[in-house]
């Protein structure tokens, strides 16, 4: 039992130093400087695969992008921006 | 004389011809007027988007055409911070047609970093519930073990409010939801003896004068939102005001008017495109735990009363790759998925199980909302009452829509328990699920 719980330890430490090896690589970019793009390829993915922009018409960009700010809890500006840069990109 | 006549036809035309470009530059004023319209739609906006299943599994004794839904989701945005959603959900599983609301919820962006939203709402108890359900979303056929709405573990859809939002503080990000809703319903065992003790939710009408809490606050601390980190709870006092045994002079003396129910979740996800290895990973995982206080229940079956330590707990770990990067067309939209659940009931229960399940997936992406999945389950472990190896009544495959499957868990129904558990033994799962 002690093994095992020590193989998941071991296992999560790994996972976690290379989580935060990952994030740290990207630290410097902030929210603020962030491309809309970037914002979709990054949030989109943590659910679904990412839609391509001519999925949807601008209007419906706006309603979708509003749906899934309250679905999964997105900033504000990350909203705005995605849903800017799929209508730019339609 | 000649020349004048020239001249006034010449005016006459050049009247004409303003009058012409006059009514002209009109009709292109009220069409732009109305393609302007048409384009930008500030106002108001109406769309009809949704998701649909069908499939089919096969074990060592039976092979079944199932999974049959379809779900239409509803949006209607009102302004910049009004939004009414709603899920129907239309199902034919296991001989039975169902046709319920998954939710159905108003929310009003109020500021920035903050939302209400009212209806009948998704429960944010983990992830799985709330970002998961759909069966486009779900990288597998079937919910894990102890995260399907039938398994009486944690809540997925209520009626109440929800204040959420998410926030960015400095590199990181947190995202929050509080919400109120009726909540779950103690299981008296009085309509079916081997669920007493068991907790019901969804239901569309409260039992006594309190409200269940909760809450879930996410944590993504890098800036890439790859990680995100999740932690819920659960308050309700779930027992019906007065004694269910009134006038029942040998049980009288039980009530559960003050038997509380706390559940927590933790939940973590980590998603990320990975150059070196030319695609996607998706790791995640959720742990459920329910303590519901000490209850003396009353069993029909042997005319006894008994009681026992109501805790439960289930957990699932999942692990997703897909080589999206790679340059081969056909390669690129496979996906390999595992995953292991886990899910354990109160041991001196009438509904007391406690199983593994693991189950591995190749899925083949025909569009980014569209998938085939072909997946191989192998269930084991204890259910209570059982003696049968019979599919009928598999939580684990009403993941394709929220409310009731092939039998609801509610207190008015008579499917017993041992009904309800995930039968054991190897499954192939064959499933088509296509968001609309």
């Amino acid at each position: 039992m002690k093994k095992k719980i020590y193989i998941y330890a071991l296992l999560l430490a790994a996972f976690a130093a290379s989580a935060f090896i990952q994030g740290c690589s990207s630290a410097k970019e902030t929210l603020a400087n962030k491309s809309g793009a970037q914002l979709w390829s990054e949030n989109c993915i943590r659910c679904h695969n990412g839609p391509s922009p001519t999925e949807f018409t601008d209007v419906q960009w706006k309603t979708i992008g509003m749906h899934m700010q309250i679905r999964a809890n997105l900033t504000s500006t990350e909203a705005k921006k995605i849903v800017e840069f799929l209508q730019s990109a339609n | 004389m000649k020349i004048k006549f020239i001249l006034t036809a010449i005016l006459i035309m050049n009247l004409v011809i303003a009058r012409a470009q006059d009514s002209l530059q009109k009709q292109i004023d009220v069409l732009k007027e109305e393609v302007k319209s048409l384009k930008s739609d500030e106002n108001s906006h109406f769309m009809v988007r949704g998701f649909a299943q069908f499939g089919m599994d096969a074990t060592s004794s039976a092979m079944n055409f199932n999974m049959t839904s379809f779900n239409p989701v509803l949006l209607w945005r009102q302004g910049s911070n009004f939004l009414f959603e709603s899920e129907l959900e239309m199902e034919y599983m296991n001989n039975e047609f169902s046709l319920d609301i998954g939710y159905a919820n108003a929310t009003y962006l109020v500021t920035k970093g903050l939302s209400v939203k009212v209806g009948k709402i998704l429960i944010p108890f983990g992830t799985f519930s709330e970002r998961l359900h759909p069966s486009w979303v779900n990288k597998l056929s079937t919910a894990p073990l102890g995260m399907g709405h039938m398994d009486g573990m944690s809540p997925m859809a209520d009626i109440g409010i929800d204040i959420r939002g998410g926030l960015q503080i400095g590199l990181s990000k947190l995202n929050y939801s509080f919400y109120v809703v009726n909540g779950p319903r103690l299981d008296d065992g009085i309509a079916s003896p081997t669920d007493a003790g068991k907790l019901t939710f969804e239901n569309n009408n409260d039992n006594n004068n309190n409200k269940a809490i909760g809450s879930r606050i996410g944590f993504l601390p890098f800036t890439n939102s790859s990680l995100e980190i999740g932690v819920s709870a659960y308050y309700a006092k779930p027992g019906s005001e007065t004694s269910p045994f009134a006038g029942d002079t040998m049980n009288q003396n039980l009530n559960y008017k003050n038997v509380t129910a706390m559940l927590t979740a933790f939940d973590l996800t980590y998603v990320k495109q990975l150059s070196p290895i030319s695609g996607v990973i998706d790791i995640r995982g959720q742990y459920n735990l329910s303590n519901v206080s000490n209850a003396t229940y009353y069993s029909s079956i042997d005319s006894m009363q008994y009681t026992f330590t109501n805790k439960s707990s289930a957990y699932y770990v999942q692990f997703s790759y897909r080589p999206s990067m790679v340059d081969n067309d056909i390669l690129r939209n496979f996906e390999l998925v595992t995953r292991y659940s886990a899910y354990t009931t109160p041991k001196y229960s009438l509904w007391y199980s406690d199983q593994t399940q693991m189950e591995i997936g190749l899925n083949y992406w025909i569009g980014w909302r569209s998938v085939i999945k072909f997946s191989y389950q192998y269930t084991d472990g204890t259910i209570a009452g059982t003696g049968t190896s019979g599919m009928a009544g598999m939580p684990g495959m009403s993941n394709g829509r929220l409310a009731h499957a092939t039998t609801p868990t509610t207190t008015t129904t008579s499917t017993s328990s041992s009904e309800m558990g995930t039968s054991n033994g190897y499954m192939f799962l064959l499933h088509l699920a296509i968001g609309l």
